[in-house]
C-alpha cells in the first residue's frame, strides 16, 4: 500500500479517474446544464408555493388598485373606507386617489404609505390609481397595478324605512403572481366584511336574541412555525438531490464502466491494492459531486438573489453569501458519504444497466426521508442527528433559517463522516470482486463471515465498520440516558454499564467472532519482557509504574485548566449557574466509592479496552506508531465530546492530550494494564478535586479559587515531562519486542 | 519460469460442488510458450487466475521468480503481464495516459516508464497516436495498445488468455508476432486457448485440459507419438470422445485421474 501512497502515485491515480470523468460529455451535462435548467423552473414553482404564506409577513407597500375613471375610483374608495370602519382598526387617513398617465410599478409605493387605507391590521392597505393612456388589463399584465377594477355598478334598493345600495364589482388579477394574488385575497376579505356587517345588522334588527348560526372561537395549539422553514427545507433537498445526480454518472462509469469497457480484469491483475484503486475513484466521484454541488449552490444563490425569492423566504437579508459558505461544507460531507454508497452499489453491479437498476431504488428511497424534512413541524432534534441524509437536510434548513444547534450539528457531521468511511471500506471489498473470484458470495463471506484462521490484529476497515455501528448506538443510548432524567447516581451507573457493553462486551464479541487473537488485539500482555533478566524485569516494571504515577499527577491539571480556559471563552456546556450549583450539590451527596467506580475504574478499563486495545491495534495494522496514537486520541477525544444529551466541547482538548499520553504508554509498554492504571488515576484525581468544596480550595490556593496555583502547574508540567522521560528509558529495549510478539 | 504444483480449485454451483481444476501441475521455462488447451469450461481461466493470485487455490501452489503464491501474491503480480480476450481501453484517455496509468499501477518508476513507453511505441508501432484519445482508435490500433499495456512493467511472466478470440487474420498476425517478441526476450508465456490451429503454430509445449484435469502434456511430436494422430484437432477430438464414454458411467464432475 505504501508504494501507492507515496511519490504522488495516488495523486496520479486520482488524476486519471478525474480526467476520465470530466472529459466525458455526460458528466458535464449534469454539471452545467442541469443547474441552468432546474433553478428557474424551481423558482417559478416556489413563487406559487409562497403565495399567501410568506408574503404577508413583511408587506412593503400598499396594493395598487387600478381603475379607468373617477366615478369607479370614488366608489372603490367608499367601499374600502366602509370596510375599514367596520374593521375597527380605524382609518389612518382618507384614501387618496392618484391620477397617473403612466402608472409606476406597483411594487414601488406610488404615494406616501400613510395615505393608504389599511383594511386589516396586518396590512399596509390599498391605494387607488386611475390608469390613463394604457388599457387596464395591460397595466395589470405589466404589473403596474395589482388589481384591475373595470367597473363598479351600484343599484339602489328601497326597503321599508330606508334605501340601501348594492354594488357589483368586476375585478381582475394576475393568476400565479405572488403579489397580485395576495391583493386579491385581501380585497376579497374587505368586501366580505361589508357583507357580513350588513347581515349582522339585519339579524339584530329582526330579533336581538337570535344568535348567529355559528359562533366560533378558534385557538391554535402549539407554537407557530415559521412558514419559511418548510420552504427553506426545499432548497437543501433540491441541492442534495442535484449533488447525488452529479455523482451518479461518474460512480457508475468508474466502477461498472470498467467492467463494461473490459478494463476491469487488467486492473485487478495489477499489484495495486484494491483500496488504493477504489480510493482514487472515490476521490474523483467526490470531486465531481462537490463541483456539482458548487454549481448548484451558485445557481441557487443567483436565482434567490435576483428573483426576489430569497427575500420572500429568508426575510430582508435574503440568501446571503454567508449561508452559502456554511452550506457548501455540509454538501461536501454529504457528497463524501453518498459517493461511498454509490461506489459500493456500483461495485456490486456487473454492468451499467445493473448499476442503474440498483441506484434508482436508492434514489427514490432517499427522496422519502427527504420529503419528511419538508414538513414544517419537523424539528432537528438530537437523535435525528445520526440519521443519514435527514441530518444534513435538517441542518442545512436550520442554518438557512438561522437557528442551528450545536449538538445535533456535531452528531450530523461526525456520524456522516464515520458512515462514509465504513461504506468506503465495504465498497473496496466489493470492487473488482466479480473479476477476481467466481461469485460475490465469497466477498460477503470475507466481510461478514467467520474467518477460518486466527489473525493477530484487526484491520482499519474492520474498525471503520465497527465505528459506524458503535457511534449511532453510543449516541442514542447516551442521549436516552440523558433524557430519562435519572438521578445522578443512577445516571452515572447507567453510563458505566453502557461503557462496559459498548466498549468491552461488543468488541470482545466481535473479536471472538472474527477470530482475532485477544492478547495481540487488546494488548493483554505482561509488561515484563521474557527476554529480560529477572532483575531487569523488576526494574522495568518499577520504571513503568513510577512514570504512570508521574503522568497522572500532571495530566489531571491539564484537564482541570483547559476546562477553565474553555469556560472563560464560554465554550463550555451550556449550563446555567443555577444548574451547575445544583449538579454540584447532588454530586457531593453521592458516596465517593461510587464516583470512583463509575467515573474512574469502569471508564478506565472499558475505554482502554476499546481505544488502546482494539482501535490502536487496528491503526497499527497499517500506520506507523505515532500516527496510530494520534488517530486513536482524536477518536478518543471526539467520543468524549458527547456526554448525555449535551455537547461538551471543553472536553475535546484535554481528552486528546490524555489520549496521546495513554497511546504512548500503550505503545511503549506494549500492554494495556499501565494505561488502565493511568486512566483510572487521572479520572480519580479530577473527580477528587471537584469534590473538594470551593471554600477549601480558597483556603489552599488563596483568593483566586478558580485556577490552580502556579507552583502546582509548574510541578504538574515537570511531572509529565519526567513521566515521559522515564517511560522512554524504561521501555528502551522493548522497542523490538512488539515485533517479536 | 512458472511452476504450478498440484493446483486444485472447487466451486459451489447451486449447492453442488464442482471441481474446476483438479490436481494440476505444469512448468513453463524462460523463453518457452506453453499452451493450455481445452474446450470451454475446461478450467483454463480458473488456472490462469490462480497463477495470477486472483483466486486462492484450495490446495497446491504456484511458484515464479523465487516467490510462492501462498503469501506473496501481491509481490508476484508485479512480475506477471496479462493480456485477455475482452481487454478494453479507456475511451477518454490518450494512449500515453493509459499506458502511464498502468505503469503506475505496477509501481514502475516514472522515468523508467517513460523510456519503456518509447520503446514499446517503436516495437508495436503505436507512436503515431500516442497522444490521441483511445476512443478515436481503430480496432487494430486498440489491440496494439492493449498488447503494449501488458508489457509496460516488463514482466518476466506473460499470461495470454485467448488473445486472438474475435480477431481477424491481421489482428491474429499481430498477436503471433507479439508472442515471437516475448519469446525472443526470454519471457515465460502461458497461453490459454481453444483454437488448436493457432496453438500448433505458436506453442512449444501443450497441456490438454479437460474438465479440470490435465489429460496430456508434451511437445507436438510427443503428443503425436502418444496418440498416433497427426494434428492437435484430431488428438483433441479423440480425447473428448474417449471421455464421453466414461461420462456415461461416472458422475459428470468426477475427475479422471491425471495422465501424469
Amino acid at each position: 500500500m505504501k508504494e501507492y501512497l507515496s511519490n504522488g502515485r495516488l495523486w496520479r491515480l486520482c488524476l486519471k479517474e478525474l480526467r476520465e470523468s470530466l472529459r466525458d460529455r455526460r458528466t458535464i451535462i449534469t454539471l452545467v446544464l442541469m443547474p441552468i435548467l432546474v433553478y428557474p423552473l424551481l423558482s417559478m414553482a416556489l413563487q406559487r408555493l409562497i403565495v399567501g404564506g410568506i408574503s404577508k409577513a413583511e408587506p412593503e407597500s400598499a396594493f395598487v388598485v387600478g381603475t379607468q375613471d373617477e366615478v369607479t375610483a370614488q366608489r372603490i374608495q367608499d367601499l374600502l373606507s366602509e370596510a375599514n370602519r367596520i374593521n375597527k382598526t380605524g382609518i389612518r387617513s382618507p384614501i387618496k386617489i392618484t391620477r397617473s398617465d403612466e402608472p409606476t410599478k406597483s411594487t414601488v409605493p406610488s404615494e406616501d404609505n400613510t395615505n393608504a387605507i389599511a383594511v386589516s391590521a396586518d396590512h399596509v392597505g390599498f391605494s387607488i390609481a386611475i390608469v390613463e393612456k394604457v388599457s387596464l388589463s395591460s397595466a395589470l399584465r405589466n404589473a403596474q397595478i395589482d388589481l384591475a377594477i373595470s367597473k363598479v355598478d351600484v343599484e339602489s334598493i328601497a326597503l321599508e324605512r330606508e334605501t340601501t345600495s348594492s354594488y357589483q364589482v368586476q375585478v381582475e388579477f394576475r393568476q400565479g403572481d405572488l403579489r397580485s394574488e395576495s391583493a386579491m385575497s385581501e380585497f376579497r376579505r374587505a368586501m366580505q366584511l361589508l357583507n357580513d356587517n350588513q347581515f349582522e345588522t339585519v339579524r339584530q334588527r329582526l330579533n336581538a336574541r337570535l344568535p348567529a348560526v355559528v359562533q366560533m372561537k378558534a385557538n391554535g395549539l402549539g407554537q407557530r412555525m415559521d412558514p419559511a422553514a418548510s420552504i427553506a427545507g426545499v432548497i437543501p433537498l433540491v441541492l442534495i438531490l442535484m449533488t447525488i445526480t452529479g455523482a451518479v454518472y461518474p460512480a457508475i462509469d468508474l466502477t461498472a464502466g470498467e467492467r463494461e469497457r473490459g478494463t476491469m480484469e487488467a486492473l485487478i491483475a495489477t499489484p495495486a491494492p484494491r483500496f488504493a484503486l477504489l480510493l482514487s475513484k472515490y476521490v474523483a466521484v467526490v470531486v465531481v459531486a462537490i463541483l456539482t454541488a458548487l454549481a448548484n449552490l451558485f445557481a441557487t444563490w443567483i436565482t434567490l438573489s435576483f428573483g426576489g425569492l430569497g427575500q420572500a423566504i429568508f426575510g430582508k437579508q435574503g440568501f446571503s453569501l454567508w449561508i452559502l459558505i456554511q452550506i457548501l461544507p455540509l454538501l461536501a460531507i454529504f457528497a463524501a458519504f453518498f459517493s461511498a454508497i454509490l461506489l459500493a452499489l456500483c461495485s456490486f453491479a456487473r454492468s451499467f444497466k445493473e448499476a442503474q437498476a440498483y441506484l434508482i431504488p436508492v434514489m427514490l428511497l432517499s427522496l422519502g426521508p427527504g420529503l419528511v424534512t419538508l414538513m414544517p413541524n419537523v424539528q432537528f432534534t438530537t437523535l435525528l442527528g445520526i440519521v443519514p441524509l435527514i441530518n444534513i437536510l435538517l441542518l442545512s434548513r436550520d442554518i438557512m433559517t438561522g437557528h442551528s444547534e450545536l449538538l445535533p450539528a456535531f452528531a450530523a457531521v461526525f456520524s456522516t463522516i464515520i458512515y462514509a468511511g465504513a461504506t468506503l471500506v465495504i465498497a473496496s471489498r466489493l470492487f473488482g470482486a466479480e473479476a477476481a473470484t467466481s461469485g460475490s458470495q465469497e466477498t460477503w463471506a470475507e466481510l461478514l463471515g467467520r474467518p477460518k484462521t486466527t489473525r493477530s490484529l484487526p484491520t482499519m476497515g474492520e474498525l471503520a465498520i465497527y465505528l459506524a455501528i458503535l457511534f449511532p448506538v453510543f449516541f442514542i443510548t447516551s442521549n436516552v440516558g440523558g433524557m430519562l432524567e435519572l438521578g445522578t447516581e443512577a445516571a452515572m451507573s447507567f453510563n458505566a454499564v453502557l461503557l462496559v457493553i459498548l466498549f468491552m462486551c461488543l468488541p470482545s464479541a466481535y473479536a471472538w467472532y472474527r477470530r482475532l487473537n485477544f492478547p495481540t488485539t487488546f494488548r493483554f500482555k505482561s509488561i515484563s519482557n521474557p527476554l529480560d533478566s529477572k532483575g531487569m524485569q523488576v526494574a522495568r516494571s518499577i520504571g513503568f509504574f513510577v512514570s504512570v504515577l508521574l503522568l497522572s499527577s500532571g495530566l489531571w491539571m491539564v484537564a482541570f485548566e483547559t476546562y477553565l480556559l474553555f469556560e472563560n471563552w464560554s465554550l463550555a456546556s451550556q449550563l446555567t449557574e443555577e444548574q451547575r450549583t445544583k449538579l454540584r450539590d447532588t454530586f457531593l451527596l453521592i458516596p465517593f466509592w461510587l464516583v470512583l467506580l463509575t467515573g474512574a475504574v469502569v471508564p478506565a478499563v472499558a475505554e482502554e479496552f476499546f481505544f488502546r486495545g482494539f482501535a490502536l491495534s487496528a491503526f497499527r495494522s497499517k500506520l506507523a506508531p505515532f500516527r496510530s496514537v494520534l488517530c486513536t486520541s482524536l477518536l478518543f477525544g471526539l467520543f468524549h465530546v458527547i456526554g448525555g444529551n449535551i455537547l461538551s466541547l471543553e472536553k475535546l482538548l484535554p481528552t486528546i492530550i490524555l489520549g496521546l499520553a495513554l497511546g504512548l504508554v500503550a505503545i511503549k509498554t506494549n500492554s494495556l494494564w499501565p494505561g488502565i492504571l493511568l486512566h483510572a488515576l487521572h479520572n480519580g484525581l479530577v473527580f477528587g478535586m471537584s469534590r473538594i468544596g470551593e471554600t477549601e480550595l480558597t483556603k489552599w490556593f488563596g483568593a483566586d479559587t478558580k485556577h490552580l496555583p502556579m507552583l502546582w502547574l509548574v510541578g504538574g508540567g515537570l511531572s509529565i515531562m519526567a513521566g515521559i522521560t522515564l517511560l522512554l528509558i524504561a521501555s528502551r529495549q522493548t522497542r523490538t519486542y512488539e515485533n517479536i510478539a | 519460469m512458472i511452476s504450478a504444483t498440484n493446483l486444485t480449485k472447487q466451486f459451489n454451483v447451486r449447492g453442488t460442488p464442482l471441481i474446476a481444476v483438479n490436481n494440476l501441475s505444469f512448468n513453463v521455462s524462460d523463453g518457452e510458450v506453453y499452451g493450455l488447451l481445452g474446450p470451454n469450461g475446461a478450467g483454463k481461466t480458473t488456472t490462469l487466475r490462480m497463477v495470477m493470485g486472483l483466486l486462492e487455490p484450495d490446495s497446491g501452489h504456484v511458484e515464479m521468480c523465487g516467490m510462492r503464491s501462498d503469501g506473496q501474491t501481491t509481490e508476484m503480480r508485479k512480475h506477471i503481464g496479462l493480456i485477455s480476450t475482452n481487454d478494453g481501453v479507456y475511451p477518454w484517455l490518450t494512449v500515453r495516459e493509459m499506458l502511464m496509468y498502468f505503469a503506475d499501477l505496477y509501481a514502475v518508476d516514472l522515468q523508467q516508464a517513460g523510456e519503456r513507453l518509447e520503446e514499446l511505441a517503436r516495437l508495436l508501432d503505436i507512436g503515431r497516436f500516442l497522444d490521441q484519445r483511445c476512443s478515436t482508435l481503430s480496432t487494430g490500433q486498440k489491440q496494439r495498445v492493449t498488447l503494449a499495456r501488458g508489457l509496460m512493467h516488463d514482466p518476466p511472466v506473460m499470461l495470454l488468455d485467448e488473445p486472438t478470440r474475435g480477431l481477424d487474420v491481421v489482428g491474429s498476425q499481430t498477436v503471433f508476432r507479439f508472442i515471437d517478441l516475448l519469446k525472443e526476450r526470454g519471457k515465460s508465456v502461458l497461453l490459454s486457448t481453444h483454437r488448436l490451429d493457432e496453438a500448433e503454430r505458436v506453442c512449444d509445449r501443450f497441456g490438454l485440459l479437460h474438465r479440470g484435469n490435465l489429460q496430456f502434456e508434451g511437445t507436438l511430436e510427443e503428443l503425436q507419438k502418444q496418440t498416433g494422430k497427426q494434428h492437435l484437432v484430431d488428438i483433441f477430438i479423440g480425447l473428448l470422445s474417449g471421455h464421453a464414454e466414461s461420462e456415461s458411467v461416472d458422475a459428470p464432475q468426477i475427475a479422471i485421474p491425471s495422465n501424469k
